[in-house]
């Protein structure tokens, strides 16, 4: 459904993806680990079309996203949960659902309306806290929210970037259930984490990232656990 | 030297030292809308002095790069929690107070049959030092640069010991500074006194130099100038406010060309240099490689 | 008896100065409202805010003395001069520079600003012009009160306007995107938002409403100077202060106290303190309560974002 080749990409001088490959087949969770600084956030702005590739090509269902702004990236299909939430801080809860719709809010505002009553069924407590502003929801919450907010554009695939970043490990659990539950109603998601424990416990396929290059791909199991662990967190030295 | 070019190089010479002083602030990370009150607090107290009680200049400017000093540790203790545009906004709120607060002021006393001291709006004429002494406007000039210079080879020390590093730290992030076991507030007030003080000198001897001074000459237009200097110059030296003000005074007083549109060419040029350089010509990445090149060779 | 007097008409000169304050904040508060909704969105200080207004209404003077324009056509004129010279500003300043470059932006608007002063002086070389008075004129009285005709104007077209920015910022698509932008333009653009496209929108706006409140500040006057820049840019910026940033209301009531202080301080100190005072309770309040007088400051939304990580 998604498939990256060969993308460089960097940050001013500094070359943050040396020619990744990887693809995400629809349907499934697609992990992709690796140390801090291994370009997995790059490699998610790249797609998402916040930074722009020098080289190689992405495809979303056969078409051609490399080249798309970040506003026609999301009108194609794709949703960022961007790391540490990043939830509209004094808007309220309904309020950042219908940002989160912004690109059909003004042809579709009935559809808008029904799906953020079918993100309240599904995140009750987003429910419960419809006009507080986000910026006091507890971090598990702020998590919920981000993600039923990159839900409401309706994408096809989920690009979700460490989503238990500085979550409570039991909130870690909630939140990777929801992400199973998201996946088990046909959302592909691409997912970066730093925690593989639970990465690995959720994905179908995984790729370890190092060094902006791809030094690994398969099903979770076809490594050993530890060593991908050892390398997720530390890298090949 | 045409009295003209000496003129306008001892004016450069004078803005040169508020253009400083802004640039102290900006390195320690704040943006001030408010040097020129220190300038003005230095060019008033050392005019009254030498003026009307007959001080000799010195002294005189002495007592006013103090007093000036002071009103920044005032100043600069009371805004210590504000950053950003709250500490702008507040700098300039203190500079209006001082010149309209000088608006106001009437102190005259008869000197030689004549009323000699701040009259308000109508300004503080007579201040005769240069005069009564017969310094020439040549000397005067350059008795301006040797104290600049005198700033300049402070501020270069500084910044190549440990205590500019630390300064630099400050500015670009006060929390990991913090963290550093380095004393912010302590820093922070440091600079911004010697700021204050460096003002203070330049409006001192602008008072001498010009020997009339009126509240307005200290507005909000000489503070935000003076902070442009040091943006476009650059912010990686204190080379860089210098190149400022000598592009702004030196190059487009000289160039009559823009006579009727400088400000039109001064203003259009500053923008679209702003567009390639937003940190100045010098900037920090460009005088660490000026300065590795100088190593070299 | 005549103590009672005394104190009765004591207390009607506070109320008319009040009136008069409100009126005259009115303005105030538009103008504010003009900063805080750019500095919303860019996260920078346009200090040419003021100086387009100066110069779309240098637009409409010379339109008024050279074509001997109709007020309406003044107006139309001063806010259209505004919005093409507030587009000027935003794509040499704002949008040309980059956008984590604030102190740059901050100082290539003073440099346009000194531009468009030139500008304004070129085309009307004197200092002092007349600007056409309004459609209205002479006064109302309420009981013992007086207000003036065009002041009641200002204050009807601030209400109207500042419920029509409600609206739109509240009811619109646009308004979404431009305040989500205002609360973070990364989260906007993974949105779909494009945070350029909404600063540029905003720009026009910010320039329709500082052209009406230039219009209706100088057609109470009668006059416009070249200073008229300076002068906009600092009473929106201590109105925007004083209320507290990024906040609508807060921009208002900020003009409102500011036009009260001032109105103040003119009739029992004199003239000679009326700037004066503006600056001391907007020192003291910075010092004092940095997020403002109605604080969804920045300083609060920061620790917002602090309890949040």
């Amino acid at each position: 459904m998604l498939t990256v080749g060969d993308v460089f990409t960097s940050y001013g001088m500094i070359k943050a993806l040396n020619g990744v490959t990887l693809s995400a087949s629809e349907g499934e969770i697609t992990c992709l680990l690796g140390p801090n600084g291994a370009g997995k956030t790059t490699l998610m702005f790249t797609i998402a079309g916040i930074l722009r590739a020098q080289a190689g090509s992405i495809k979303f269902d056969g078409q051609s996203i490399e080249r798309l702004s970040a506003a026609k990236v999301v009108e194609a299909g794709i949703a960022l949960v961007p790391e540490n939430r990043l939830v509209f801080p004094t808007m309220s809860v309904e309020e950042n659902l219908e940002a989160g719709a912004f690109i059909r809010v003004a042809k579709d505002r009935a559809g808008v309306d029904d799906d953020i009553e079918r993100m309240y069924m599904r995140f009750p407590v987003l429910k419960e806290r419809r006009e507080q502003m986000a910026g006091t929801l507890s971090g598990g919450e702020q998590q919920m929210l981000a993600l039923a907010r990159a839900l409401m554009s309706r994408p096809r695939i989920l690009l979700m970037d460490e989503p238990s970043v500085g979550l409570a490990p039991l909130i870690v659990e909630d939140i990777f259930q929801i992400i199973r539950d998201v996946n088990a109603d046909g959302m592909t998601i691409l997912l970066v984490e730093q925690n593989a424990n639970m990465a690995l416990s959720v994905a179908d396929k995984f790729y370890l990232l190092e060094h902006g290059r791809v030094t690994f791909e398969g099903a979770p199991g076809e490594l050993e656990q530890d060593e991908v662990i050892r390398r997720a967190y530390l890298g090949t030295e | 030297m045409s009295d003209y070019v000496v003129s306008v190089v001892s004016n450069m010479g004078m803005i040169a030292f508020i253009a400083l002083s802004a640039y102290i602030l900006l390195v320690i990370g704040e943006i001030s809308f408010g040097q020129q009150a220190y300038f003005g607090i230095g060019a008033y107290i050392s005019g009254v002095l030498t003026a009307m009680w007959g001080w000799p200049l010195w002294l005189a400017m002495v007592l006013g790069c103090a007093v000036a000093g002071s009103a920044a540790l005032i100043i600069g203790s009371l805004t210590l929690r504000l950053s950003g545009i709250y500490f702008a906004i507040a700098t300039l709120s203190f500079a209006e107070m001082i010149r309209l607060g000088l608006l106001s002021v009437h102190v005259q006393v008869e000197i030689d049959g004549e009323l000699v001291g701040p009259e308000g709006a109508e300004g503080f004429g007579d201040i005769r030092w240069i005069f009564e002494n017969d310094v020439t406007p040549f000397e005067f000039m350059t008795v301006i640069y040797v104290l600049l210079v005198g700033v300049l080879t402070i501020l270069f020390w500084v910044e190549r010991s440990r205590l500019g590093t630390v300064i630099r730290m400050v500015g670009s992030d006060p929390l990991l500074a913090q963290a550093q076991g380095i004393d912010v507030v302590f820093y922070r007030l440091l600079a911004t006194v010697f700021a204050g003080i460096i003002a203070g000198l330049g409006g001192s001897l602008y008072a001498h130099f010009a020997t009339y001074i009126e509240p307005n000459v200290f507005n909000v237009m000489l503070g935000v100038h003076s902070l442009a200097y040091g943006l476009i110059g650059g912010l990686g030296t204190a080379v860089g406010p210098l190149i400022g003000v000598g592009l702004d005074i030196g190059f487009l007083e000289g160039v009559r060309v823009f006579q009727g549109y400088r400000m039109i060419a001064f203003g259009g040029l500053v923008a679209v240099l702003l567009i390639f350089m937003p940190r100045g010509i010098l900037d920090e990445e460009r005088v660490h490689r000026i300065k590795r090149w100088l190593e070299r060779s | 008896m005549a103590i009672e007097r005394e104190l009765f008409a004591k207390m009607v000169d506070f109320v008319q100065n009040c009136i008069d304050g409100i009126m005259i904040g009115a303005a105030y508060g538009l103008l504010a409202i003009g900063f805080t909704i750019i500095f919303g969105v860019m996260r920078r200080l346009n200090l040419s805010f003021g100086p387009s207004i100066m110069l779309g209404a240098f637009f409409g003077t010379w339109a008024f003395l050279t074509l001997n324009a109709a007020p309406w056509m003044v107006l139309a004129i001063t806010i259209a001069g505004t919005v093409i010279t507030g587009i000027y500003v935003e794509r040499l300043c704002f949008w040309a520079i980059r956008r984590d470059a604030t102190i740059a932006s901050m100082v290539s608007s003073f440099a346009i600003w000194m531009q468009l002063d030139e500008v304004a002086i070129l085309m009307l070389p004197g200092r002092t012009y007349p600007f056409p008075e309004m459609f209205v004129s002479g006064g109302l009285n309420f009981g013992p009160f007086f207000v003036r005709a065009e002041h009641l104007v200002t204050l009807l077209v601030t209400i109207l306007m500042v419920v029509g920015i409600r609206l739109l910022l509240y009811r619109t698509t646009f308004g979404l995107a431009l305040r989500a932008v205002s609360e973070s333009s990364d989260a906007a653009k993974y949105m779909g938002i494009n945070p350029s496209r909404i600063t540029f929108l905003a720009f026009i706006l910010v320039s329709l409403i500082g052209g009406v409140a230039g219009y209706l500040l100088l057609a109470t006057d009668q006059q416009v100077t070249p200073y008229f820049g300076l002068w906009v840019t600092f009473k929106g910026l201590i109105a925007m202060m004083l209320g507290g940033m990024g906040s609508i209301p807060g921009a208002i009531i900020g003009g409102l106290v500011l036009g009260i202080i001032e109105t103040q301080t003119q009739w029992y100190l004199g003239n000679a303190f009326k700037d004066m005072s503006a600056y001391v309770v907007l020192f003291l309040a910075l010092v004092l309560r940095p997020g403002g007088l109605l604080g969804q400051g920045i300083a609060e939304r920061q620790d917002l974002a602090f309890r949040r990580v």
